[in-house]
Order: C-alpha cells, then sequence, then structure tokens
C-alpha cells in the first residue's frame, strides 16, 4: 500500500488519546483500518501540562494504532483544543488588477490574506481562516468566483485563532516522537465532519463536544461555520463535583458517574440510594441516587447554559434548523439529549462519527469523533489540493470548513 | 539552611524538578492516594502497591503494583501483617523498579491492617535501599477499631520508626475530632486523607517550589523527626484584607494544632507561607510576628515562601511539626515483631549519605548578589540515629529586612459569599482540586472549577 494513501489523526484528549488509521480509496472513499487509544495523563483541560508524561502516552497510542492498523505511522493531523482558542469573522477585500478582469486563484489567496489583516493579539497564532461566502462586485452568495469577471472580490471568513506557545506545545509533543505533522486542525471542526453531514450543515445544527477537560463548539448555518470556541469545562469538572460532594476520591467519582450517574432529575424513586463499595472492611456509604443526579445535572445545565449564552451574543443561534448535537465521552451520560434540548431550546442528539465509510460498530463510539473527524477533514483538504507541494506552500491557509 | 531574597522581584528560576514518589500501601493508602490526585499533584510520580487487586484497579494513580499473588491472589491481606509482609517479599523485585531514581519518597499508609501494616516496613526498606530519602505518613486507627488493630499498628509504626527517616503519624481519634460527631467513619476517613494529602503537597512544594527562601532538606528532617511523636499539621488560607493574620488563626484552629496549644512545647516548626504575586513582605512579617508569639524561645521555625500566580488573591499558612511522645503513644508500643527481614540489613549506615539537594543547590553558595545568607546550616544531611534526643537549638527566626517597597493598596473589603462557601466546606481547605495545575476557567466572572453546586450554594444531601 503506498504510504501517502495513507491519513491518521491524533486527539490529544484530556482523557484518552486517540489515534486513527484511514486509507483513501481510489473511488474517493476513505476507510478506517484501526484505531489505537491509551489513557491520557499530562493533559489538563485539553493542554499538555505535563510534557513528558503526555508524551509517553501519545506514544503508547501510536504503537497501538500500529498493531491494530498493521501500518508504520510517519505523519499526522492532530487535533487542538484549550480555552486559549477564539475566533470572530472577518470580510477580507481585494482589487482584481487593472491588466486582467478574470478572478483567478491568486486573487483567492489574496482576499484570504486580507481576510487576517486584523489585529489579534501578538502571541496568538492563526488556525484556520475557513470561508463563509465570497461577494463579486457587491454580488452575495457565490460559492465559486474562479473564472468569474468582476473588478471586485470580497470573501467572509470565520477565522480562528489561539495562542501560539500552546499549539506548538502540541506539534512538538508529536515531533518528538518523533513524527511528522501534517496539519493540526481545532478539533470540534474535526469532530464536526464526521459528527454533521452536509445536508445538516446547510439546514443550520451546533456540534458540542464534551470531553474531559474541555467542551468544544463549533455552529454551522447555511453550510458555513459561523461560530467556534471552546470552553475550559468538561466531563473532569463533572466528577470533581461529584468528588468533593460526596468526598469520595476521584477515581470512585468517575465511576459512580460512569455507571450510575444521570442528568436527569425527577427519575429516582423517593429515597433511592446507591450503596458504594468500600474496601475498607466497614459498611458501605450509601448515597441518594437523586443527589448524585443532582450534581451532574447542575454541572451540565451550567455548561449548557453558559455556552447558550455566549452564543447568544450573536444571531446564528436562531437559524439552527437541524439543532444541537452532542458528541466527546460526555454525551454518553444518560439524559443528556434531554437536558440539552431543554437548555438550547431545540432538538437535541447524542451522536458519534457516521458519514464515513468502513465504520464499524466498534468506532461508533462519541469518544472517537475528533479523531476520525480528523481524517475526514484531512481527506477533504488532499482532495482539494492534489498536488503536495502546493499544500506545503499553502500551509494553513486552506479553507475547508 | 535558610536564604532571604531581598526583594519580591527575583524571576523564577527554572529550577530543576527534584524526583520525588509518592507511594500508597494497603487500602487507606490508596484512597489517600487518590485524594492527593484530586488535589493536584504533578511535581511527583504516584504509585499505588496493595495486594487487593480491585483496590488497585479502581485506584486512579499512574504507577500500580500488586503485591504477593501467589501469597493472596489479589484479595487482601486479611487484615494479617504476616500475610502482608510476606506478600510484599515475595513482590520485592517487583517493587524495587517501582522506587528506583527517586530522591524522595514519601509512603502513605493506613496502620492496622494487613498490608498496610506488613508491606510498608518493607516498601521503606526497599525505599532505603535505593538511597532515597523516605518519609512516611500512616495512620493508627479509630479506638473502636479494636486492640488487635491498634497493637498491629503500633508495632508496624515502631517499625517504622526505625527504618524512614521520618514518620509524619495521624492518629484516626483525632481526626475523628474534626467532623461533626455523626458524620460517620467515611468522613473521618476523607478527613485523614485531606490532611495526608494536605500536607504531603505542601511539603512537595516546599521542595519543588522555587520559592524565595528555601529550607533545605535537613532542615525538612529535622522538624518532621521525632519517634512515635505526634504530628502537628495546620492549614489555612485567606482572602480577607487581614489575610496574613486570619490564614495564620486558620492554620492554628486545625484540631491537629490543639488549638496552638502544643505548638509551644515544639522544638522545630516548619511553616510555608504560599500567595499570589500581591503577597507583600510587611504580611509575611505580620504572619512571623504572629506565629514566634505561639511559640517558645526555644523553638526553632524552619520558613519558606513561595510565590504562586494561581494563588490569586489568597494567601495560604502550612504549618508542620512533632511533637516527642511523652508517656501515651510511646509507651504502648508493642515489642517488635521478631522481624524475619531476609532481604533487608539494618538500615541505619545508607542513611548518611543522601544527597536531595538538586545539584549544583539552587539558591546556595551561589555569589548572586540579591540573596543574604543567614546563618551556617546546621550539621549537613547527617541523619542522627532516631533514638538521639531532640537537640533543643536557639530560636531562630529568620525574619525578612526592613520592607522595601511601598506598602500594598488596601484591597476592598470581600467579605459577602466567602460565609457561606466556608459553612459547606466546613473542615476542608478551598483547594482547586484537580484543576490546580492548570489555569482556572473564568467565565463571566466565575471560577468554573469550583463546583456549581458550591457556587449556586445548593446544599446537596
Ligand atoms: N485515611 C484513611 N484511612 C483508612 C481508610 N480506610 C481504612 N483506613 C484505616 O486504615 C487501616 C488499615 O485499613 P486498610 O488500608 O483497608 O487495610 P490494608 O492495609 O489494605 O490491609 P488488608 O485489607 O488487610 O489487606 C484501618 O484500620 C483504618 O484505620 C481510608 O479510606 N482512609
Ligand atoms: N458512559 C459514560 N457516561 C458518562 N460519561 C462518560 C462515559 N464515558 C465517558 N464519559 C466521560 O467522557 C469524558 C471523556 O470524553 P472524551 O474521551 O471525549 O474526552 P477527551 O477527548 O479525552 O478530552 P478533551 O477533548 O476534553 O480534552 C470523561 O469525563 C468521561 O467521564
Ligand atoms: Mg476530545
Ligand atoms: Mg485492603
Amino acid at each position: 500500500m503506498a504510504s501517502n494513501d495513507l491519513v491518521v489523526g491524533l486527539e490529544i484528549g484530556t482523557s484518552k488519546i486517540c489515534v486513527v488509521v484511514g486509507e483513501g480509496r481510489p473511488d474517493g472513499t476513505l476507510r478506517i483500518l484501526g484505531v489505537g487509544q491509551a489513557p491520557s495523563r499530562g493533559v489538563r483541560k485539553g493542554e499538555i501540562v505535563d510534557f513528558e508524561t503526555a508524551m509517553k502516552c501519545v506514544h503508547e497510542a501510536v504503537v497501538d494504532a500500529e498493531q491494530k492498523s498493521d501500518v508504520m505511522i510517519r505523519s499526522i493531523y492532530v487535533s487542538v483544543a484549550g480555552g486559549h482558542i477564539q475566533s470572530f469573522n472577518n470580510r477580507g477585500c481585494v482589487m482584481v488588477p487593472e491588466d486582467r478582469d478574470e478572478i483567478d486563484e491568486q486573487d483567492i489567496e489574496d482576499v484570504k490574506v486580507s481576510a487576517r489583516e486584523v489585529s489579534i493579539p501578538a502571541s496568538n497564532a492563526f488556525l484556520h481562516s475557513i470561508i463563509q461566502h465570497y461577494h463579486v462586485d457587491g454580488q452575495d452568495g457565490v460559492l465559486n468566483p474562479v473564472g468569474m469577471l468582476g473588478e471586485k472580490l470580497e470573501a467572509d471568513f470565520h477565522i480562528i485563532h489561539g495562542v501560539r506557545n500552546r499549539i506548538q506545545n502540541t506539534i512538538r509533543c508529536v515531533k518528538e516522537l518523533p513524527l511528522e505533522v501534517e496539519d493540526v486542525v481545532f478539533s470540534a471542526l474535526a469532530s464536526a465532519q464526521v459528527v454533521l453531514t452536509q445536508h445538516q450543515k446547510n439546514l443550520g445544527a451546533l456540534v458540542v463536544d464534551m470531553g474531559g477537560g474541555t467542551t468544544d463548539y463549533i455552529l454551522y448555518v447555511d453550510g458555513a461555520v459561523k461560530q467556534s470556541g471552546v470552553l475550559g469545562i468538561g466531563g473532569d469538572h463533572v466528577t470533581n463535583d461529584i468528588s468533593m460532594a460526596l468526598r469520595i476520591p476521584m477515581a470512585r467519582a468517575e465511576k459512580l458517574k460512569l455507571e450510575e450517574g444521570s442528568c436527569v432529575l425527577g427519575n429516582c424513586l423517593p429515597g433511592e440510594t446507591i450503596l458504594l463499595k468500600d474496601d475498607s472492611g466497614f459498611a458501605g456509604k450509601e448515597i441518594e441516587r437523586e443527589t448524585l443526579n443532582t450534581i451532574i445535572n447542575l454541572r451540565v445545565r451550567e455548561i449548557f447554559e453558559l455556552l447558550k449564552r455566549k452564543l447568544e451574543a450573536e444571531p446564528f443561534i436562531n437559524y439552527i434548523g437541524a439543532g444541537v448535537f452532542i458528541t466527546g465521552g460526555c454525551s454518553l451520560l444518560d439524559g443528556i439529549e434531554h437536558l440539552a434540548g431543554e437548555s438550547f431550546e431545540m432538538p437535541a442528539h447524542a451522536a458519534h462519527a457516521q458519514t464515513i465509510a468502513g465504520l464499524t460498530s466498534a468506532f461508533e463510539n462519541p469518544q472517537f469523533s475528533t479523531a476520525i473527524g480528523l481524517i475526514k477533514y484531512a481527506q477533504a483538504v488532499q482532495a482539494e489540493r492534489p498536488a503536495r507541494g502546493f499544500r506545503r506552500l499553502i500551509g494553513k491557509f486552506f479553507s475547508y470548513g | 539552611m535558610i536564604q532571604l531574597s531581598k526583594n519580591y522581584t527575583l524571576p523564577e528560576r527554572e529550577e530543576e524538578i527534584i524526583p520525588i514518589k509518592i507511594v500508597g500501601v494497603g487500602g487507606a493508602g490508596a484512597n489517600a492516594l487518590d485524594r492527593i490526585v484530586l488535589d493536584g499533584m504533578e511535581k511527583a510520580d504516584l504509585i499505588a502497591i496493595n495486594t487487593d487487586v480491585q483496590s488497585l484497579a479502581s485506584s486512579v494513580a499512574a504507577h500500580k503494583v500488586q503485591l504477593g499473588r501467589a501469597v493472596t491472589r489479589g484479595l487482601g491481606a486479611g487484615g494479617d501483617p504476616e500475610v502482608g509482609q510476606q506478600a510484599a517479599l515475595e513482590s520485592a523485585e517487583e517493587i524495587r523498579p517501582a522506587l528506583a531514581n527517586a530522591r524522595m519518597i514519601f509512603i502513605c499508609t493506613g496502620l492496622g491492617g494487613g498490608t498496610g501494616s506488613g508491606a510498608a516496613p518493607v516498601v521503606a526498606q526497599i525505599a532505603r535501599e535505593a538511597g532515597s530519602l523516605v518519609i512516611v505518613f500512616a495512620t493508627l486507627p479509630f479506638s473502636f477499631e479494636g486492640k488487635r488493630r491498634t497493637a498491629q499498628a503500633h508495632a508496624a509504626l515502631g517499625r517504622l520508626n526505625q527504618i524512614a527517616h521520618a514518620v509524619i503519624c495521624f492518629e484516626n481519634d483525632r481526626m475523628g475530632d474534626m467532623v461533626a460527631p455523626k458524620a460517620g467513619i467515611h468522613q473521618a476517613f476523607a478527613m485523614a486523607d485531606v490532611t495526608i494529602s494536605q500536607s504531603a503537597r505542601s511539603i512537595v512544594n516546599l521542595i519543588q517550589r522555587p520559592g524565595l527562601i528555601r529550607i533545605g532538606f535537613d532542615d525538612l528532617l529535622t522538624a518532621l523527626r521525632s519517634e512515635n511523636g505526634r504530628c502537628l499539621f495546620g492549614f489555612g488560607e485567606s482572602d480577607s484584607d487581614n489575610r496574613a493574620h486570619d490564614a495564620l488563626r486558620q492554620a492554628l484552629k486545625n484540631p491537629l494544632m490543639d488549638k496552638g496549644r502544643m505548638l509551644a512545647d515544639a522544638a522545630h516548626v516548619l511553616v510555608q507561607v504560599t500567595g499570589g504575586p500581591s503577597m507583600t513582605l510587611s504580611e509575611v512579617e505580620i504572619l512571623m510576628q504572629e506565629l514566634n508569639r505561639q511559640v517558645n524561645e526555644h523553638t526553632q521555625i524552619l520558613f519558606g515562601t513561595a510565590v504562586d500566580g494561581r494563588m490569586g488573591n489568597r494567601l495560604a499558612v502550612t504549618i508542620i511539626s512533632s511533637l516527642r511522645a511523652e508517656i501515651d503513644v510511646a509507651s504502648d508500643v508493642a515489642a517488635p515483631l521478631p522481624v524475619p527481614a531476609p532481604i533487608w540489613e539494618q538500615p541505619q549506615e545508607a542513611a548518611a549519605k543522601i544527597d536531595i539537594l538538586p545539584q549544583p543547590p539552587v539558591l546556595a553558595p551561589a555569589p548572586a548578589p540579591d540573596l543574604i545568607p543567614f546563618e551556617p546550616p546546621p550539621p549537613a544531611a547527617e541523619l542522627p540515629p532516631p533514638i538521639a534526643p531532640v537537640e533543643k537549638s536557639r530560636s531562630r527566626v529568620i525574619m525578612p529586612r526592613k520592607k522595601s517597597e511601598p506598602e500594598e493598596e488596601p484591597k476592598p473589603a470581600r467579605q459577602k459569599f466567602g460565609q457561606a462557601k466556608q459553612e459547606v466546606l466546613q473542615f476542608e481547605p478551598v483547594t482547586r482540586g484537580r484543576f490546580e495545575k492548570s489555569e482556572p476557567t473564568i467565565i463571566e466572572g466565575q471560577d468554573l472549577d469550583v463546583p456549581t453546586f458550591l457556587r449556586k450554594n445548593i446544599r446537596v444531601k
């Protein structure tokens, strides 16, 4: 198998590291060859805090993926998240040179550069400029202006940026393995590629990837990305709340959350309790089921409400037709669809990767959405720019969304 | 040796991290370790060691060692220290690599059961043989757990005292005083776990933080060492206008401090003050003066401070000390078990040449112009045999010199909702838990790492 048909996605998550190996087929489809995993250590809120440890875990996951898929991994697409990631929309504008009246590829590049001529903090770097719409001489809704006649090309972009050093941390972690980094992708952008269909993006949809350390979101209207970002709150907070409220260690709180927890209130019998197993030789501690669920409900509801308020700073949330799609490990929480529906006041679905070939039920896990999304993203990018040399040149300045 | 930096703007150095391992032995040890993880600990490797596979499986420690596959078959030691010891000896070759390459090893364990009491001395011995400095945090059982457990615990404590460089001993009965009378055994254990976590973290931070005033390891040991002694521990934190005073008062209120009364009898007291960048020299001065009033003139105060950006407006005081046992504990130490100890020799020889300070000693003899060295160090890392009487030395409180900077603007009062929080948290210091090492998530002016139910002031249970 030619190695350049391989695409590999890596998510360095707060809870687990996930490596997905995919293979591009001659017919343009993509198949998953294998998924490697390792528990994550040294990562907090989506960011590496202990470099050495995190690197070991990534290595472990890569080796696992190599064994499962029987390939050698040389280069990867890696996702990034973290509370430092921010976004905004901006319009770029260029005049087509006098000696030419047809818009060409160069103008497309130039208008993108122009859209980035806004000040972001000096310590930040651009991650993505995702095209929303082109306008040619004031005409709206142009999808592909190349070859059109016009004098003025304008374009609306959704621009995602983050703190350079922190993004570099992730890159460094991979490079020291050593593996080559093909590209760095905002995690929710990756997840959305496999959680949503094109139709859902067109109708308008919100993807919320709730992982262990962060809640990453991305909002589509009319097929274009309008809002995106990261809240540094996730499943760890739910577990920590349980641990502090019930005064039990994190490990037990985590287990309790997974096995017994629910976001839904009022479903328990009055006085229904859960017996905590205990190995100290004393009778186990009893806790009320409704208490556990209240702790979870308060936290998850708060995350949704915060996110909603954040999104409401702009009008786009009102144009969502398909609803909200919750993915990431926390989407497995019992009753989360119900709570999300209530909080966002729209239909809510728990979702995992589905818009990809070769998915067997083993991969139907919402915790894999980001890593699987990465290979779909990679494939789309590569399809858009077939020449590898060219890809290097434009680096991150491409526009798939 | 204590050195004091002249000003508070000393740039934080990228200092060498000292390899530290924290080991939990037995079920109680595993729980204490979990608590340490929960409270955030990234400057040390955590290792769970147990006979009981179920407990190991649920532990969050990164490294785990199962003891006595053949002897206990994955079950506990059934409360029998003999079995616990056999299990540890069987697995000595698995323990050894897990403990390798640490300058300092903390062992957390609950004495009284089989694994902790039987295996912890073996683990401590292996740690000593690896050339590490070994400090044990041990709990003694509640008296209602029965005479047998108490006797087993004291026998184990006696052995640990011979092997470890220092043993910090927490009496569960006293922990019991810290929780409400009808709170139940779990809360008392949880309280013990919090206290162990808090003191382990204070010590690790004392060593790992690029402190302004550093405490040497020998000083640390001096403060901690005293056989069969009672541990004094206090932690206080405040962000009030008078935070230095309030934090100290809270620390002294800790029941393990006996309202500060016992402090008067301590020969050595270790104090660490941690604050955000806004911490001022005068605050540290206030604190030291007040503390000075609590101790007698012979007490040696070992003092460290550190600036930690994550502290925000808070200032925290940790006080650790130990008292020599008078009559109570020491006298009922059971006759030491006939030590079979095939794999261990008497540890004493190894003791003398422990070298824990990162080389070159970070702030030590370097001719940094902004450091004022105080008093020569006490006789270097020589460890007197544990029986040696604690030497009464002159009071050696190192006070910061005249303040060189204008005093901080008084901060606006901030009491309103501290009150409510305090009520729920009771004795538990507000920690950032798992999120300690990460940047706080502040959205809409709220610290979202604090549990939602606390911020919304909703009483659970
Ligand atoms: N701090 C704390 N102490 C505990 C806890 N559970 C038990 N203890 C105390 O620790 C002592 C020893 O209990 P364990 O640690 O469960 O026993 P073990 O060492 O695992 O020994 P075996 O169960 O016999 O293998 C008990 O007598 C209690 O006093 C806990 O969760 N936290
Ligand atoms: N069955 C389940 N029920 C409830 N929560 C679950 C379940 N399974 C996993 N989780 C939670 O999902 C979280 C992990 O999700 P995920 O693997 O998507 O995170 P991650 O990608 O490692 O972290 P992040 O993306 O935030 O850095 C954990 O908090 C875990 O408790
Ligand atoms: Mg994730
Ligand atoms: Mg046990």
